[in-house]
């Protein structure tokens, strides 16, 4: 692996920041000793089975659990009726025809995709409660079966939720700037009939789960979980359930790998909280891997059609518009956010000024999607990406030089998008000089002609992409006025014990993102001790944790928000800890150094006392101190909440998002002609996510969202067929990347830090799919000798390549020049 | 899953008809039968083991006779439900006389739904192919097992 030098940081860091110093979580997970949610066992529990619809569209006729409750040790089952007597469907985040589906947390009356949960079965073990639910009878009507969401809105097509009165879940119209001047202006119109993005997930590690106990006394649930997002899955619980949020406690250590996918299990623990009271027993569920595949948690499909681009001769991009198709699933589990999010990335990296696209989201007989590593803004990118390659081949210009020559320059941030989003710093062609420069960019054509010698195509191919962080929730209003939410927060707490510990609980419920390493780094220096001083209590408990309702870890936001209130927090117990130091060794606060785990008088290096002392005074040694340390706790509480304003509704102009970090990606390709087999030889990621409190961890991020983009542009797709029926639903016909199937990456990184958060950090570990462009691109760079297919999909196994080679004038025929160059 | 195609008999329409109209002659030569129930003349049950390549899948079939025209056509709905699948398969057969022969055109729908025919997919084809042709070569032998008398 290579690295490059990282830049000086303009930012004053302290002596931990910035340091690979060793995850302190890595000692546990390493000797496997973590806590996850399937290692918490209770006295007397039972194992949850949920019964499965095999139909993707289908009108339950009936339901008759009867022999899965004569077996022995067979607890009890849940089943739609009694989830729609016993809750409200969940709160819908869409405005009119989406805010009128009704979901439940099982099926009621109708399924809607093959997977869907119908029945929950509970038993005394894991293997009975699957034997049980096989026992369950339910008999099915089939209903037609709609698959394509292009078909979604014809009028002959099935519908899936008749409360809604179609198949639309949401549209809107995004148009900034001045479309027809433009055009115009334009010497070029580059029009792109059809684009796909396909759809797939992120595949962590640890499927989903949960072991739920009903309190009878309190009428209070307990619920250890690996959902990531417990502040959302209490909004939508609660109501459900008919309860207040303090009726649900959620408590989690340590999560295998959320990636967004983990934050709309919702569902699944209504299900579980009504067993557990109905059965007065703890129950327990672990998701298989084949029932996460197929029910939970895909990323958005979406389709561009009738792209123009608007362009100079010498390729400045000027606008574009577009409509977009999005693929929301059956149910709007998170969704329709997914029809804004995007907009956070509204031009890319470029200097567009014109843009308008009209965003349509249908609901098909597939898995719902939700989030899912560079939600929404992924595809977006792509579409940029795309149209930056097909739009250079088409004017046989350079993609280096047209990127370089439309990207948002360093001199111009922080820069105001068509949209009134802010980029806050970056280099973009900085990266990707570095980029090109790791693969080797400059002997591109001596080694396409080497490769062709060997009988294979050679190409070189850029992703540039941006990982938006910190979102401004003020967003969702722009898809229904009537919601409530704006801005964001999030809560660290920080004290200090009698002992002199310093402990520090967090808001945030981690999924490998080594948040107890960098919140021990942020304290240290801000209150002058050793990392090593400070215990990050592992995991999120809301009982105990303070936390907020944006609390959560998703979306690229941590190393700011997280990060921002631990700093906070920590800032306040060193002014505490001065303050009292100043009044028992007789000085000002001012004139008290803390360093090396003692508070020192600055013009007395003799007078000092330990961090011990220190919270041994206030804990358990406080009579007669003085009356200005009456408030002195030791124990600091802090919020950090980020600077937005709310968008305005009418131009949907304003701010979403706080940071944006880069990531170049670039390989180089080599595409067997005879059998459309791509193997990457060389992949270069450069990454600037601003201030690194701790580069490995950053590292071990751009690695991950690396593999995961090169597994969805080459291997992983969830393919129906006609019935609806999953056909990728196991790892045998899903493959997720491998480590042998990883190519050597090349890593490489600058560092401009954020001019709007506390620490200079910008929120990371998404990576915009980097991959999935770069990837794309290097293949129709080694196709362009070959007949010059243009890649139109995000997915490109050989198969398709193998049919680009033969056919490249189906792709081509997707594109248009108008006038011709 | 469409299937379809056509078979030689040497016996004459009658003897081929009268060998696929015994639902209790039938189930002895279809593929994984362990239990086979004629409820009435148009309904049978059956419970099936079906090869699927990552090991056997137990299933229960209902058969419905939905078209019978003696020595002309039959035609048959099976609905089978099993743990993590669903399958269901219509299909007939038409007999024509052919010389002193019987020709038979065949055809079936077969649809697999649920985990199990998402596993199964890739190999569905393949098994589908093998055990039609013995279901024939099966019929083949009886109906001139019936015919030598």
């Amino acid at each position: 692996m290579n690295s490059t030098a990282t830049d000086k940081v303009t930012l004053e860091r302290g002596k931990y920041q910035g340091k690979s110093i060793p995850r302190k979580e890595d000692r546990r997970l390493l000797e496997g000793q973590g806590s996850f949610v399937d290692d918490v066992r209770r006295h007397a529990m039972g194992y949850v089975h949920f019964v499965r619809s095999p139909y993707a569209h289908a009108r339950i006729v009936s339901i008759d659990v009867g022999p899965a409750l004569e077996l022995d040790d067979v607890y009890g089952t849940l089943t739609g009726d009694e989830v729609a007597i016993a809750t409200d469907p969940f709160f819908q985040i869409a405005s009119p025809p989406g805010a009128n589906v009704k979901d439940y947390a099982l099926a009621v009356g109708k399924v809607r995709y093959a997977g869907e949960s119908v029945v929950a079965v509970v038993a005394a073990t894991r293997e009975l409660a699957r034997d049980a639910a096989d026992l369950v009878e339910v008999d099915y009507d089939p209903l037609p079966v709609l698959v394509d969401a292009r078909k979604a809105l014809d009028s002959e097509t099935t519908v899936l939720h008749d409360d809604a009165g179609g198949n639309l879940s949401w549209e809107g119209v995004y148009e900034w700037g001045n479309l027809d001047e433009a055009f115009a202006e334009a010497d070029h119109v580059v029009k792109i009939d059809e684009l796909h993005f396909d759809r797939f997930n992120s595949t962590p590690l640890e499927c989903d789960g949960a072991l739920v106990e009903y309190h009878r006394g309190t009428e209070q649930w307990t619920i250890h979980t690996n959902n990531q997002f417990p502040g959302f899955a209490a909004i939508m619980m609660g109501p459900a359930l008919r309860v207040g949020i303090d009726k649900l406690r959620y408590v989690t250590q340590d999560i295998g790998g959320g990636f967004g996918n983990k934050i709309t299990t919702h569902p699944q623990l209504v299900a579980l909280c009504l067993l557990s009271r109905k059965l007065k027993r703890p129950v327990q569920w672990t998701e298989w891997r084949t029932d996460f595949h197929q029910s939970m948690s895909h990323g958005n499909e979406r389709w561009f059609h009738g792209v123009e681009v608007a362009v100079k001769a010498d390729g400045t991009l000027l606008g574009f518009r577009c409509k977009a198709l999005d693929d929301a699933g059956a149910f709007l589990r998170y969704e329709p956010l997914g029809g804004v999010i995007w907009a956070q990335v509204t031009p890319g990296l470029y200097r567009w000024k014109h843009v308008r696209v009209e965003f349509t989201q249908v609901m098909t007989n597939k898995a719902p999607v939700s989030p899912n590593r560079g939600y929404s803004r992924m595809q977006h990118l792509w579409l940029t990406e795309r149209i930056i390659d097909i739009v250079a081949s088409q004017l046989e210009i350079d993609p280096i030089e047209m990127r370089k020559l439309n990207y948002i320059k360093t001199d111009e941030m922080p820069y105001t998008t068509p949209n009134g989003c802010v980029y806050d710093s970056g280099d973009y062609e900085r990266c990707l000089d570095i980029a090109l420069d790791l693969v080797g960019a400059d002997t591109i054509d001596a080694r396409r002609e080497e490769a062709a010698a060997r009988g294979k195509l050679l190409g070189l191919g850029i992703g540039s992409t941006l990982d938006s962080g910190t979102n401004n929730f003020a967003q969702a209003r722009l898809l229904n006025p009537e919601l409530q939410f704006s801005g964001n927060n999030e809560v660290a707490m920080v004290k200090l014990d009698i002992f002199g510990e310093v402990v520090v609980t967090l808001g945030t419920t981690p999924q490998g993102q080594g948040h107890e390493t960098t919140a021990s780094q942020v304290v240290a220096d801000t209150i002058g001790c050793t990392p090593d001083m400070v215990t990050v209590r592992p995991g999120h408990d809301s009982y105990w944790n303070s936390h907020a309702g944006f609390s959560g870890t998703y979306a690229s936001q941590f190393a700011v928000t997280g990060l921002s209130a631990v700093k906070g927090a920590a800032e306040d117990l060193a002014d505490q800890m001065r303050r009292l130091a100043a009044a028992v060794l007789g000085t000002t606060p001012d004139g008290i150094v803390l360093a090396e785990g003692m508070a020192t008088r600055a013009d007395d290096p003799e007078a000092a006392l330990p961090f011990m002392a220190l919270g041994a005074i206030i804990n358990a040694n406080n009579a007669g101190l003085p009356p200005e340390t009456e408030d002195i706790t030791l124990n600091a509480r802090y919020v950090y909440r980020p600077p937005f304003d709310i968008p305005d509704m009418e131009t949907k102009y304003g701010n979403l998002t706080l940071t944006y970090a880069t990531q170049i990606h670039a390989c180089v390709v080599e595409v067997d002609p005879e059998t459309g087999e791509v193997e990457i030889v060389d992949y270069a990621a450069v990454d600037d996510c601003g201030t690194r409190i701790n580069p490995q961890i950053v590292e071990g991020q751009v690695h991950g969202a690396t593999a995961h983009a090169i597994g969805a542009a080459l291997w992983e797709t969830f393919k129906y067929d006609e019935d609806g029926q999953l056909m990728t639903a196991n790892f045998y016909d899903y493959h997720v990347p491998h480590a042998l199937d990883m190519p050597p990456i090349k890593t490489g990184s600058i560092e401009s830090p954020s001019p709007f958060t506390p620490l200079g950090t910008k929120g990371m570990g998404e990576g915009g799919g980097g991959g999935i462009h770069c990837v794309g691109s290097a293949i129709q760079s080694a196709l362009a000798g070959a007949g010059g297919a243009l890649v139109t999909d995000s997915h490109n196994p050989s198969e398709r390549v193998w049919s680009m080679l033969r056919d490249p004038q189906a792709s081509r025929s997707l594109v248009h020049v108008d006038p011709a160059s | 899953m469409n299937v379809s195609g056509t078979r030689k008999f040497s016996s004459d329409p009658q003897s081929v008809w009268d060998v696929l109209n015994d639902p209790t002659e039938l189930a002895t030569f279809l593929p994984g039968v362990d239990t086979f129930e004629i409820q009435d003349e148009r309904n049978w049950t059956a419970t099936v083991k079906i090869p699927l390549g990552l090991g056997g899948l137990k299933l229960k079939f209902r058969f419905e006779k939905i078209e019978e025209r003696p020595n002309e056509r039959a035609a048959l709905k099976a609905n089978g439900k099993g743990v993590g699948a669903v399958i269901s398969v219509e299909t007939s057969f038409d007999l024509a006389p052919d010389g002193d022969g019987t020709s038979m055109d065949w055809a079936a729908d077969v649809q697999v739904l649920g985990q199990i025919g998402g596993m199964g997919q890739r190999v569905l084809q393949p098994i589908v192919n093998q055990q039609v042709e013995q279901v024939l070569a099966a019929l083949d032998e009886r109906v001139q097992a019936r015919a030598a008398g």
